[in-house]
């Protein structure tokens, strides 16, 4: 065989794709998610249109009720919003932090643990600070100690996150099955059960009519603006930057590489460490669900998003969508179970990012493919 | 390229608005009576504990002649957690139910909040138990009074196989009153037939382990010599490891029969459909009376809530006629298991009455003589009547017993 013969089939960049090709391209992926979902619906005897329309309206058309249905969407959003915004700093600086879900977790139990212990006389935003302070500090803290040890050691930081997140889920059940008089985040009853947390230290709500708007929404916008500038605008995001094209040219800049994976990782993992706490505070309760997979989500969102803040809430607005809009859908139909919902997501997701690829590749096929293939044929 | 990433998605969004317009025209199905599930797990499942519970409102919505593809309403794998049963309790208030079904335990806090939101739709929650006075209430059933038919069963066994020692797959001991009530009771019924049996009992210390559940009922079977083995764990593992040892078994939850056709005597088995009757029914026809009609609901044998499955051929002879007398006491309220009366049932089947306490495996007297005192004991350890006298009985059944009877051994 000729060894200098070019491959069978090659993966090659794409340049100069047409801005209204790449518009066709996603928007065909979406076409064709939907399209396999419905067959799928088909299949199980469920009307295709009826179940995409309650999936993307949440079923808040012609509802008294809608509100609600807004209420939990922001509920589900914000915290997929700030985890995927403090995921894509760390992935800036290709540090792969896939810890989110552990961080997320020991957060809401540092913000669990500020408000079962603050008085209940407490101010609501003081209690809400301290929690969002203590989740910080525990997320942030765990963040740094993965960072201390690669920039130490070169320990991988992949494999670290992810471990930490089996200690942070088994740590969380523990807290949930065990019952001792020192475990202050039970109910005092028989069967181990989470209690809620005292009323004063429960996320503040802002009324409009029937909408209440929780303070974590403000806050999660007001996260964005501030992440966007410090990327795009200040020496730190700059050096972040840096680091993440090339360690050695952030070196012979003079930048003190080590320092700004520490620091960034820090900020990263503090920021989901206090989306953690705004969680309890914000669904009153923990549990070893309460991250509902934001960590895992929040890495498909900031890749989707290219980093990009603005594209981070867009895309976590949509998937927030995705999962509140199938939730409702699938239990509107008696055949439909919530394993569909998550089928279909997945589809949609897998589709997007195959449309992404051939944004950004093309493959190209050997030219004398058909020589060859014949040869092949003789040969065996 | 992030712009156009934005703007496709906006635009999808965008249609996908119009198109939920365009498909929306008041579908409201007005007088229909919608009924909204809760469950641990899927809805397609085809055994186990949601399948019950499902099979149950199915079957139920089906005699009361309701269409339950249109009336019913899920939000399945909801896991124990505040906010996603708060999330699910809001999409099927937003379908409009009006009567919304929790299966699960971990369920209990959600509900009673969401209860308070939603004065109008009615909550009711399996094995909870939290209610209020208008809107949400809790049920469950006297699964001890199957439990000890399944014991008698399982003693005239013994007798037969000439074996005293009998195998109990637990999930929980003494920790939980809804598993210790369970052991205590099954033990009664074996003893009242073989008063030398033992009941030796192996915990998972969890409510589902196959592989576990498997593991404990080979060590009873090897290492105790059990040659019968009951369980109280969701899998018919325990069943099918008796029947590959040649014991035999009382299984839980379902006729398990068909998993270890050779060795399974009974099981004690749940009717939900029965609960869900009288529920679904009370809350579409008078909402309004729904907690003094229904109300916190503890159905037995004699509602039909609760029962054994038909015996199998593995049954000693005579087993049916003494099971169905004992069953008619319990029915007609004559007798029952946690008093200070103990069946004697000789081997022709005669049943006597044995008045006295009842005593703990420790000797401590849990119900006393006269049967107006039971005691449980407190977590330091000391045995204290509980308040309320025999009127406690339910109470200590259902919350607090936390002792197992003489002739149970923890292993």
């Amino acid at each position: 065989m000729n060894k200098n013969r070019e491959p069978l089939i090659r993966v090659v960049k794409r340049e100069g794709m047409k801005r209204r090709e790449i518009v066709m391209l996603y928007f065909g992926a979406i076409i064709l998610a939907l399209g396999i979902g419905a067959i799928l619906l088909l299949s199980l005897d469920a009307e295709p249109f009826e179940y995409y329309e309650k999936m993307f309206t949440m079923g808040t058309i012609g509802n008294k009720l809608a509100y609600i249905q807004f209420q939990t969407y922001v509920q589900e959003f914000v915290p997929l919003l700030i985890t995927s915004l403090a995921l894509s700093l760390a992935f800036k600086m290709r540090f792969w932090n896939i810890g989110g879900e552990g961080q997320f977790l020991l957060g809401s139990l540092a913000g669990a643990t500020v408000a079962f212990m603050v008085p209940t006389s407490t101010n609501v935003f003081l209690s809400m600070f301290l929690m969002i302070l203590a989740g910080a500090v525990v997320g942030g803290l765990i963040g740094l100690s993965t960072a201390a040890l690669k920039v130490k050691f070169g320990t991988n930081e992949t494999l670290f996150t992810l471990m930490i997140n089996y200690v942070a889920l088994y740590v969380m059940r523990f807290f949930g099955e065990t019952k001792a008089d020192w475990n202050i985040f039970l109910r005092p009853e028989e069967r181990p059960k989470f209690n809620q947390i005292p009323d004063n230290t429960k996320m503040f709500t802002i009324k409009i009519g029937d909408f209440s708007l929780e303070l974590s929404l403000i806050l999660a916008i007001v996260l964005v603006v501030v992440l966007y500038f410090y990327l795009n605008r200040t020496k730190q995001g700059y050096e972040i930057a840096v680091v993440g094209d090339s360690i050695n040219t952030a070196k012979y800049a003079g930048m003190k590489v080590n320092k700004v994976i520490c620091r960034t990782m820090f900020i990263s993992a503090a920021l989901i460490g206090a989306a953690g706490a705004l969680r309890v505070s914000s669904v009153h309760a923990l549990s070893d669900s309460i991250t509902n997979s934001v960590g895992w989500t929040g890495i498909v969102v900031a890749w989707l998003a290219k980093l990009n803040p603005i594209g981070i809430v867009i895309v976590s607005a949509l998937i927030t969508l995705l999962q509140c809009g199938c939730r409702f859908a699938s239990s509107s139909f008696g055949n439909i179970d919530s394993h569909f919902a998550d089928l279909l997501q997945g589809i949609i997701l897998f589709v997007i990012l195959a449309a992404d690829f051939f944004i950004r590749f093309k493959i190209v096929f050997r030219h004398n493919s058909k020589k060859s293939s014949s040869e092949k044929e003789v040969n065996a | 390229m992030k712009k156009v990433l934005s703007l496709v998605l906006a635009l999808a969004m965008v249609l996908s608005f119009a198109v939920g317009f365009a498909g929306c025209g008041g579908n409201e199905d007005g007088d229909d009576f919608l009924v909204g599930a809760i469950y641990i797990n899927g809805k397609n499942d085809t055994a186990g504990y949601t399948f019950a519970h499902h099979n149950g409102i199915t079957k139920a919505m089906e005699q009361l002649g309701m269409d339950v593809s249109k009336q019913l309403k899920i939000v399945d794998n909801v896991p124990e957690d505040d906010a996603q049963v708060t999330n699910a309790i809001n999409t099927l208030a937003a379908q409009g139910c009006k009567l919304i079904i929790g299966i699960s335990f971990g369920y209990l806090t959600a509900m009673e909040a969401a209860a308070e939101k939603y004065p109008d739709i009615i909550f009711s929650h399996a094995t909870g138990y939290l209610s209020n006075d208008t809107n949400f209430n809790n049920y469950f059933g006297r699964i001890y009074q199957a439990r000890y038919l399944a014991g008698i069963a399982a003693g005239k066994k013994s007798l037969a196989v000439n074996n005293n020692n009998v195998g109990y797959v637990a999930a929980y001991g003494t920790e939980y009153a809804e598993t210790c009530s369970g052991i205590n009771a099954f033990a009664l019924g074996v003893q009242a037939v073989n008063p030398n049996a033992k009941v030796y009992v192996s915990k998972l210390n969890a409510w589902a382990n196959e592989i576990m559940e498997r593991q404990l009922a080979e060590k009873l079977i090897t290492d105790y010599g059990c040659g019968v083995i009951a369980q109280h764990c969701d899998s018919a593992l325990p069943q099918i490891a008796a029947q590959d040892k040649n014991v035999f078994g009382c299984g839980y939850n379902s006729d398990m029969t068909s998993q270890a056709p050779k060795s399974h005597l009974t099981a004690p088995i749940w009717n939900w459909d029965v609960y869900y009757k009288l529920a679904i029914e009370t809350a579409m026809n008078t909402p309004d009376e729904f907690m003094t009609k229904v109300g916190i609901y503890y159905g037995g044998l004699k509602e039909g809530f609760v029962d054994i499955s038909p015996l199998t051929e593995n049954c000693e002879e005579g087993t049916q006629a003494i099971i169905d007398a004992v069953k008619k006491m319990m029915v007609d309220g004559e007798w029952d298991v946690f008093t200070n009366v103990k069946l004697s049932i000789a081997a022709d089947g005669t049943i006597t009455k044995v008045e006295g306490a009842m005593t703990d495996n420790k000797g401590a007297e849990v119900i006393s003589a006269d049967g107006n005192t039971y005691s449980v004991y407190d977590k330091a350890g000391n045995l204290g009547p509980v308040e309320g006298g025999k009127a406690a009985q339910d109470g200590v059944i259902k919350g607090s017993m936390n002792w197992y009877v003489a002739g149970v051994e923890e292993k």
